[in-house]
């Protein structure tokens, strides 16, 4: 229980939202890209979230005996989405194949602007706990006064 | 006489703990909003107050140098996770609960400090002359 650990828990909030919202971009910039460096078209990409876990056993076995709380979210990982790639007839395109069909990435807009305003609203809520702190900070600090 | 007037803030000292126990707890549960099978974090304020009051009241004293500290305190898990399933990701955080559970600690909080705040300005008070 120190001053600023609440503060730190919301901070990690608001960076993996962050890196949430930045990967959506990236979907969204490159959902027409069929072109990447491994050859086949842009494949979708995923954040994962995990909480933060403690580095030992020990140190997880003490914060249960001290009553401690979590300690924010990270992201463990950026995977790639598996499923199948989207094909369109369109003969014209430079990639398409011999039979005349374009792979496009597996990417579907709608999916992510919600995903964008669910992680835009994440990112709200963290800033809300993180004032709501600060206030609760500066008010004890009036104790006395 | 003062020790005594003491006993009063201790209490209100314990309790400013738990609500900010209970802010941190919150915040973790808004920063994993997102997280799959993340299971929310609760203070329970009860199991809180029965601490200190235990720490308070029950008191052993120490009258040789090799006697160990007494205390009744019972090690009663002050943070539970609630283990029910809210959302299809295995994630137990409802948002809106969460928020509203931080708008009320921090009222509490505010509250308590005040009261804090108010027990030194009497305090203050007496010792001016009441000037």
């Amino acid at each position: 229980m120190s001053i600023f650990k609440s503060i730190n828990i919301s901070a990690s909030g608001l960076t993996a939202e962050r890196l949430r919202m930045d990967i959506i971009s990236k979907n969204i910039a490159n959902a027409n890209t069929t072109r990447t460096s491994s050859g086949t078209p842009y494949r979708r990409q995923v954040p994962v979230f995990r909480e933060v876990q403690s580095k030992t056993s020990f140190t997880t076995h003490l914060g249960n005996a001290m009553n401690t709380s979590g300690n924010g979210v990270e992201v463990i990982a950026i995977k790639e989405d598996t499923s199948p790639f989207k094909k369109t007839f369109d003969p014209g395109h430079p990639d398409a194949d011999k039979d005349g069909y374009v792979q496009l990435p597996n990417i579907d807009t709608v999916t992510e602007m919600v995903n964008m305003i669910s992680a835009s609203r994440a990112y709200e809520a963290n800033i809300t706990a993180l004032n709501a702190t600060k206030a609760m900070a500066l008010k004890a600090l009036e104790i006395g006064k | 006489m003062i020790e005594k007037s003491f006993k009063n803030i201790q209490l209100l000292e314990k309790a400013l703990d738990a609500s900010w126990l209970r802010n941190e707890a919150i915040s973790n549960n808004i920063a994993n909003v997102n997280t799959p099978n993340y299971k929310r974090e609760e203070v329970r304020f009860d199991a809180v107050l029965s601490k200190s009051i235990s720490d308070l009241t029950v008191d052993a004293k120490i009258t040789h140098k090799k006697h160990i500290p007494f205390t009744n305190s019972a090690n009663i898990p002050m943070i539970t996770k609630d283990n029910s399933n809210f959302r299809k990701d295995g994630n137990s955080v409802n948002i809106d609960v969460e928020m509203a559970e931080l708008a009320k600690n921090s009222i509490m909080y505010n509250a308590l400090s005040q009261r804090v705040s108010g027990f030194f300005n009497r305090l203050r008070m007496v010792i001016r002359d009441g000037r």
